[in-house]
């Protein structure tokens, strides 16, 4: 069970979020609460791991919020959600390293998304490495955990992990994961640079793999490599790369 | 309303240049030089018939009031366009030739002149004019040269003024089009009531919807005024419309999106294809029961692009009862703005490529955008 509240000015959308939540069973309401100030209190009493937290209140913002609880660096500081209907501070979001950012209305699809990414960075902050070092190996890492984007008047913390195979449409990318698929105007180049190595690879000129997804490399009888995903799809290989995906197929 | 207006002042001045007005000129200057030289021979204490003076003077004013209404009707334009090396070079051996000519004519006429001098040769009598008149004949033919460069001038003037005018009229109803466009109110409410009706017998649809439509406006609202956007946005604005729409009628409906590449940059008017969809929707596939398919392509032909939404509803049946009011009014609104976008230089079709399939084709010119459209990603922990 998470312990969560949830933080909004307006009765009506408490009350959505309220009946949306009970329907999740891992989660545990353990308050509510309308102001800043309420926040802060409530927060600090009932330490909770999951906040979900409205932007704009009355009294400061939602930031001021975070800031004020991160000032006692003893506090365990809980996970937190935004749900706004502003999309505005998504960048803002992203740099307190909130789980997701849902803009209203939202589904219960979305939620469930939300409070599946929720849950995970709870458990990676429960393991027994103290958060200190969690944030210097995040610094030393230079690769992206996380993309964040617009698509589809939705603002988007698409984990890398869940990245199936990116293919390049001139000055644009296709990023795929299981259901949907983006297009981003993003060089290709600059994408795969900020993708770590040891989970993706860069297979031909206008395509990378998520090698957690690949199930086979194979050779047709015309002498074409083309590497194979779980789900069947077939992407083109060239020969330069072919070297590197061997060497990782020996090691796994 | 304001064309017209324009119009008709452009022409106001072409009227006044009419051959009753250079003849009353010219019969006006006739008379004012024939009373100035009675007066003078009365000063002299001579006599003369004021007849004869306003005759020959009438006749010549009347003659060079003819030359010029001529150079007017059929050389005005040649005139007004002329460079000066060649008014200089051509039109002044021209303007000494014409004026010889009018003294040649106008001693024909009048063979009992000059007055109080022994008879004289044709020829002699034309030297004799000539002396006293050329100077005259060439100051009234340059005169009326500068005059028609003048009125050239003033006419290309007003003309400007009217396009820029017209110019303006044009983008402000674009402008208004486009608002309109961008929030199609008949997308916006019949939306809404879909919204309505779901909220009654399935609560999570309505909610999946309202995600949909909210995100929609989202996008809508951001783009503001812009009239033209990337390809790549206005495909995704017709997915999300797609996929409303496929809830709808409950993934009956096939949709296929082939866009090519190097098109994803290419720029289109915001929201040209949702009406186009719309009407696929409302007058083809919602009268199939069964499966049916909405294709979407883009391809690159030359310098155009090339826009198709292909339908398998029912044809274009012409019998088919349709509602008056909305009736191809999007395709009516979507073939103005390719017009007051691109003028001629697009194209609109719609026909049926075989039975039960229709497809609506449209071309525009290759426009890619140069600035980034989108922010770029971030990337973080």
């Amino acid at each position: 069970m998470i312990p969560t509240i949830l933080a909004d000015d307006e009765l009506l959308a408490r009350q959505k979020l309220r009946q949306m939540l009970l329907d999740e069973g891992e989660i545990q309401l353990v308050g509510e609460s309308a102001t800043t100030s309420e926040t802060l209190e409530l927060v600090r009493q009932q330490k909770p791991d999951l906040l979900f937290l409205d932007i704009r209140m009355h009294g400061k913002d939602a930031f001021d919020v975070v800031r004020e609880l991160s000032l006692d660096p003893d506090f365990p500081m809980p996970t937190i959600v935004f749900t706004t209907a502003h999309d505005g501070y998504a960048l803002r979001a992203f740099e307190v390293h909130a789980a997701d950012y849902l803009l209203k209305p939202f589904t219960s699809e979305r939620l469930k998304v939300a409070i599946r990414r929720a849950t995970l960075q709870i458990q990676s902050r429960q393991k027994p490495q103290p958060a200190i070092s969690s944030q210097g190996a995040a610094a030393n890492n230079p690769y992206a955990n996380r993309i964040v984007f617009k698509s589809r008047g939705r603002i988007l913390f698409l984990p890398v992990s869940s990245i199936r195979w990116i293919g390049a449409e001139e000055n644009y990318v296709r990023i795929c994961t299981e259901g949907e698929s983006y297009l981003l105007r993003e060089p290709i180049g600059r994408l795969e640079e900020k993708l770590d190595p040891q989970l993706f690879l860069r297979v031909h000129r206008s395509s990378i793999v998520n090698l957690q997804f690949v199930k086979e490399v194979r050779t047709e009888s015309s002498g074409e490599s083309v590497v194979i995903l779980m789900n069947g799809q077939r992407l083109s290989m060239s020969r330069s790369y072919r070297s590197r995906i061997n060497e990782w197929l020996t090691h796994n | 309303m304001r064309d017209s207006e324009q119009n008709k002042r452009g022409s106001t001045l072409l009227s006044f240049m009419n051959p009753a007005v250079f003849l009353g000129t010219g019969a006006l200057l006739g008379a004012v030089f024939a009373l100035q030289e009675w007066v003078e021979v009365r000063q002299m204490s001579h006599h003369i018939n004021f007849t004869l003076l306003l005759a020959a003077w009438g006749v010549q004013y009347l003659l060079w009031a003819l030359i010029c209404w001529v150079l007017w009707r059929f050389f005005g334009t040649k005139l007004q366009r002329i460079s000066w090396f060649w008014a200089i070079v051509a039109l002044l051996p021209f303007s000494i030739l014409l004026s010889v000519a009018e003294e040649m004519v106008w001693v024909l006429c009048f063979p009992n002149l000059p007055l109080w001098m022994p008879h004289m040769e044709y020829w002699s009598r034309v030297l004799f004019q000539l002396r006293a008149e050329l100077a005259d004949g060439l100051v009234i033919f340059w005169c009326a040269f500068f005059l028609f460069r003048g009125a050239g001038y003033y006419q290309r003037f007003r003309e400007k003024e009217a396009a820029a005018s017209k110019l303006e009229v044009q983008l402000a109803n674009a402008r208004l089009n486009a608002m309109r466009a961008n929030l199609n109110p008949h997308f916006l409410f019949n939306t809404l009531n879909s919204i309505s009706s779901l909220m009654r017998s399935d609560v999570r649809a309505a909610d999946v919807m309202l995600e949909q439509f909210s995100s929609l406006l989202r996008i809508c609202l951001e783009r503001g005024e812009a009239q033209l956007i990337s390809l790549r946005d206005e495909m995704e604005f017709n997915e999300m419309y797609m996929a409303m729409q496929d809830k709808r009628f409950d993934g009956r409906i096939c949709q296929e999106i082939l866009v090519q590449p190097e098109l994803h940059d290419a720029l289109v008017p915001a929201m040209i294809l949702q009406p186009i969809l719309e009407n696929a929707y409302r007058h083809g596939l919602s009268y199939v029961s069964g499966t049916g398919l909405l294709k979407i392509e883009a391809r690159k032909e030359n310098a155009h692009v090339r826009l198709n939404v292909l339908n398998s509803g029912i044809g274009l049946n012409p019998e088919r009862p349709s509602d008056p009011d909305n009736h191809n009014l999007g395709l009516v609104n979507v073939q103005d703005r390719l017009r007051l976008h691109y003028g001629e230089n697009q194209s609109f079709s719609i026909s049926e490529v075989a039975p039960t399939r229709v497809l609506v084709s449209i071309t525009l010119p290759l426009q890619l955008c140069e600035n980034s459209p989108q922010l770029l990603a971030e990337y973080g922990a």
